[in-house]
């Protein structure tokens, strides 16, 4: 048999099939991740290409000028103060804290609100309230003499609408109020759309969407802030809260496991090949040949080799020699059994169209039949 | 390497511990998992060399298949370390080797003799695969494992079942040793003595001259010519593998040719013996009068059917290039399988039938004359009728054989043995030998 390989080869044996596993799996999961890009999700997100996300206007507001993509108030700030001609652009502001949109708004820069808190149109348009809405897209007429509006005529504006105080600019007019309201504070104006819906993807190409859009952000700098959602901050952890001993007892369970798992699973030395004999019957041919006759249900080939079985052991016990003509069998049979030697002709040799192969019943009327016929022979 | 049940039992504890340690756990843990590791290759270094431990055996050589054999495993321990092991000798599945492992301690410098029971379930050679020792150290908590080489070979011997037919076929035989004068005188006797005559004996076979010289009245005896050749020759074809009941057709044709080669042996007889497929797989030749038994049974262990065609060519061929020219007793173990006969040896036949007497024996399978008496419904009948098919070829080439003047053996695998020594005794009796 084999002689005990040396413990280094035997290691190598064992391990190669593993290792050759993981490394092909790792190098799998590389050129998959290497093909595929992720893009994030979101409302008014400026790197989707989402239906809800804005990548297309980004793209098109790039060519003209440059945009600033920032997720935090201090990045914004730090944006603007660093431009001078700057459009500060804000969606999600309910996750920026009260102070930090008093910050934003005491830069005194031009600032496009997309549907603010009651807080931020506070800050940012002092005396402009919420007094409605319709339904988000719903087509609207500018019907003022905003030029950025004028020029970019109907729009997808519907959504919040707002009331705006004396002296500032309400465009898009619905029942209750306008969609749009610029409102002067200082040397800068904050412009409140009631929907981000005209600037996403989905809706940049109807109506004059993309002009307004563009018109709004018009700037060298346009600094496109969307908030990441504030970070918790003073909370102890899961993890924190578990005693230390637990938290380090994974590790002696591990060694421990290795250690039941070396325990149980060394075994006493290789395994014993043996070539296995063949197992195969010898009566396989038959059945096999009978599943194939039973497949093609060929009643005519059984019928005949069912005759060939009755007349070779009946034929030497009636003294005739095995090559005898039908005519000599069939009235040799006649003589012992008393048949009809005509139906006894069809039994035993079978006519033109075979009666006795008509069906299944008939294959096994003749079974019988030949039974029979061989009862009385005996 | 190996650990025990110890080394993981430390390991639990480790985890225990560990757990409730609070503060000072990253310390515990480093301390118990260190204190594992150190016991574990102290352990190691502690245990004796299973490497160098001497193994020897002893013990059968060969069994029949059905018997039980026993082989002595010896291991010294020339270290200067007590072993303390678990052993296991390891053999084929099919040897049914016991008990599986062993614990053992051998002081330094002392042997101990394990005791491996074999009861193997295949005709062959069984071979041992190796020892492998586990040395565990003095704490108990892991072992150094090794796999060492001592090889042993049992041989399996064919069972030889029919043993038991041989009395009664030896009675026959001897019946025909001419002790009296109802012998038919034939072609293939041979004068054998002179004795007084006793009423009831065939007034032919009286000797006149030797009556004159004496007193009483004299017959002569005849008896069967001895030293007749008889040349066993078994198909380890594809046919050879089919099993019969649940043994294979070539364990059927070995145990009616070991019946036929004892007879013969005891009749006077030389007996030989050929394994033939594509090419020999085994020979005996007959070394003198006697009993052959003994070798043929050694020859015919290993034998396995392979899985190809046979080459009745180069088994004619082998045959007739077999030692001496004379005539002899060609016996056949082979299927009566329609196609591989029909193309293959009925035409060589001639060649061998020429010189040689062609004795045909097979092993029919009982499953399949079952299956041409099956009744009730259409799909019964379809077996039936398949399997009256094959019967019908059977025949067919049974009746072939006989018209080239080849005596046939059909018989299921109970009678095939008798059956081949009734024919045996037959072509003695009538001096076709």
């Amino acid at each position: 048999m084999n002689a005990p390989a040396s413990d280094a080869a035997r290691v190598w044996r064992a391990l190669r099939g593993p290792l050759v596993l993981v490394v092909s799996l790792v190098t799998v999961g590389v050129l998959l991740s290497l093909g595929s890009e992720t893009f994030p999700e979101g409302h008014l997100e400026p790197e989707s290409p989402a239906p809800e996300g804005t990548r297309a206007l980004v793209t098109l507001l790039r060519e003209e000028g440059d945009v600033a993509v920032v997720r935090s108030s201090e990045a914004a700030t730090e944006a603007v103060s660093g431009a001078g001609d700057a459009v500060l652009f804000l969606s999600l502001d309910h996750r920026l804290l009260p102070e930090e949109l008093d910050e934003l708004a005491g830069l005194g820069v031009d600032t496009v609100l997309v549907r603010p808190t009651l807080a931020s149109l506070e800050v940012f348009a002092p005396g402009t309230d919420v007094t409605g809405r319709t339904e988000d897209g719903t087509p609207l007429s500018p019907s003022c003499g905003l030029p950025d509006a004028a020029a970019a005529e109907d729009a997808s504006l519907g959504g919040e609408l707002y009331t705006a105080p004396a002296g500032s600019v309400s465009c898009y007019p619905s029942d209750t109020g306008d969609a749009l309201v610029r409102v002067e504070r200082g040397e800068a104006a904050t412009t409140v759309l009631g929907t981000g819906h005209p600037l996403t993807n989905a809706a940049l190409g109807a109506r004059g969407n993309a002009a307004l859009a563009l018109n709004l952000l018009a700037a060298d700098q346009v600094v496109w802030l969307r908030p990441d959602p504030p970070r918790e901050a003073g909370q102890t952890s899961l993890w924190e809260l578990i005693p230390e001993g637990v938290r380090w007892s994974p590790l002696a369970l591990l060694a421990a496991l290795a250690l039941l798992a070396l325990w149980r699973g060394r075994r006493m030395g290789p395994l014993v090949p043996e070539s296995l004999p063949v197992v195969v019957r010898a009566s396989e041919t038959p059945e096999g040949r009978a599943r194939l006759y039973r497949s093609r249900r060929a009643r005519d080939r059984a019928a005949a080799a069912l005759r060939t079985g009755f007349l070779e052991r009946s034929v030497p016990g009636l003294g005739l020699a095995p090559d005898s003509s039908p005519e000599a069998v069939v009235a040799a049979v006649a003589a012992r059994t008393g048949d009809r030697p005509e139906r006894l002709r069809t039994l035993l040799y079978g006519a033109a169209p075979d009666p006795h192969a008509a069906d299944d019943a008939a294959l096994v009327a003749l079974a019988d039949a030949l039974d029979e016929r061989s009862e009385k022979l005996r | 390497m190996a650990v025990t049940g110890r080394a993981a039992l430390l390991g639990f504890l480790a985890v225990a511990a560990v757990a409730i340690s609070g503060s000072l756990a990253p310390l515990v843990t480093a301390v118990a998992l260190g204190l594992i590791g150190v016991l574990i290759v102290v352990d190691l270094v502690l245990a004796a060399s299973p490497k160098r431990m001497a193994l020897s055996r002893e013990g059968d050589t060969t069994l029949r298949l059905g018997e039980e054999a026993t082989v002595h495993l010896t291991l010294s321990n020339p270290t200067g370390r007590g072993l303390r092991a678990t052993v296991r000798d390891a053999w084929p599945p099919s040897a049914h080797a016991g008990p599986r492992t062993a614990p053992v301690r051998v002081d330094a410098g002392e042997r101990r003799r394990l005791t491996t029971t074999l009861a193997p379930a295949r005709r062959g050679d069984a071979r041992a695969a190796g020892v492998t020792v586990r040395s565990i150290g003095p704490l108990g908590i892991a072992g150094r494992q090794r796999t060492l080489s001592a090889p042993w070979t049992v041989r399996v011997l064919p069972p030889f079942h029919s043993r038991r037919h041989l009395p009664g076929k030896l009675s026959r035989l001897r019946e025909l040793e001419g002790q009296h004068t109802a012998m038919v005188r034939g072609q293939g006797s041979e004068f054998d003595s002179l004795r007084d005559y006793v009423p009831g004996d065939d007034v032919r076979s009286i000797d006149w001259r030797a009556t004159a010289r004496g007193d009483g009245v004299v017959v002569r005896t005849w008896r069967p010519e001895r030293d007749r050749r008889i040349l066993i020759v078994l198909d380890t074809g594809r046919t050879a593998a089919g099993r019969v009941g649940d043994t294979p057709r070539l364990d059927h044709a070995m145990d009616a040719a070991l019946l036929l080669a004892a007879l013969a042996g005891r009749a006077g007889d030389r007996v030989d013996f050929l394994a033939y497929d594509r090419r020999i797989r085994a020979q005996v030749r007959s070394s003198g009068k006697g009993t052959q038994i003994g070798r043929l049974v050694e020859a015919m262990a290993p034998l396995e059917a392979e899985l190809v065609e046979s080459d009745p060519a180069g088994m004619v061929g082998a045959v007739l290039g077999t030692q001496g020219r004379a005539r002899r007793l060609v016996v056949l173990l082979t299927d009566l399988n329609a196609a591989a006969l029909e193309e293959g040896l009925l035409p060589r036949l001639p060649a061998l039938t020429s010189r040689h007497l062609l004795m045909v024996a097979s092993v029919s399978d009982p499953a399949v004359t079952e299956m041409a008496a099956e009744r009730g419904g259409a799909e019964a009948l379809y077996r039936a009728a398949a399997a009256e098919r094959t019967l019908g070829e059977r025949r067919r080439v049974r009746a072939e054989l006989r018209r080239l003047g080849v005596e046939v053996v059909d018989a299921d695998p109970e009678h095939i043995a008798p059956a081949l020594a009734d024919a045996y005794i037959n072509l003695k009796a009538q001096g076709r030998l």
